[in-house]
């Protein structure tokens, strides 16, 4: 799954561990979920997309697989 | 279980940290107590210092209960993954020094028992790493 985490968080400025602590995970979850190697779980896709007051279409665009 | 926005996250240095310390309550048992275990002819005194040498230990477990519990959903994953990993191997290196026992090719005694848990978290820390690396390198912390 591709998604816009990066993007957006460019866009507010923030740091990986910025966004980390406002989603309450850790920094290496921020990294492993903006390079795609991991696909956060539905409540935790629905807190971002809260945060960003955007929907979670909008921010994870399914992959191939 | 997520500790939640308010609160300070259970972090891997917090755990490190206490980990140290019951470590080295462990290591002080282990050194200055559990000597004592061989000398002593009271079974009643044997369990208890049997006791105090497994209590760190039953601490450290439960410290990583709370490190599991407290951490994200990636890092639960991990940490889950490595527990699997690690038992599976431990549980197959016993059944086959087991049956290596039973069938004579291996005199083994009831001190090898004290190898289990090391051996686990040793397979653990493993399992870790290298699932940790999957993600770009969570289980180094």
């Amino acid at each position: 799954m591709k998604n816009r985490l990066r993007e957006l968080r460019d866009k507010h400025a923030w740091s990986q561990g910025d966004l980390a602590e406002q989603l309450d995970v850790s920094r290496q979850t921020v990294n492993a979920i903006e390079t795609g190697k991991y696909d956060p779980s539905l409540p935790l896709a629905f807190r971002i997309a809260k945060l960003f007051r955007q929907s979670i279409e909008s921010i994870f665009v399914p992959g191939k697989d | 279980m997520h500790s939640g926005a308010m609160m300070a996250r259970y972090t891997a240095k917090d755990h490190r940290r206490q980990t140290w310390m019951v470590m080295t309550v462990y290591l002080v048992v282990m050194l200055l107590v559990w000597p004592y275990a061989h000398r002593v002819a009271s079974v009643p005194l044997k369990v208890v210092f049997t006791l105090m040498a497994v209590t760190p230990v039953v601490a450290m477990i439960g410290l990583m209960a709370r490190l599991v519990m407290h951490s994200d959903e990636l890092e639960q994953r991990v940490h889950l993954f490595a527990l699997s990993v690690a038992t599976g191997i431990v549980a197959a290196l016993s059944l086959v020094a087991g049956f290596l026992c039973a069938a004579g090719v291996l005199k083994l005694d009831g001190d090898i028992l004290l190898w289990v848990f090391p051996a686990l978290c040793l397979a653990y820390s493993a399992a870790r790493w290298l699932f940790g690396r999957r993600y770009g390198g969570m289980g180094c912390g």
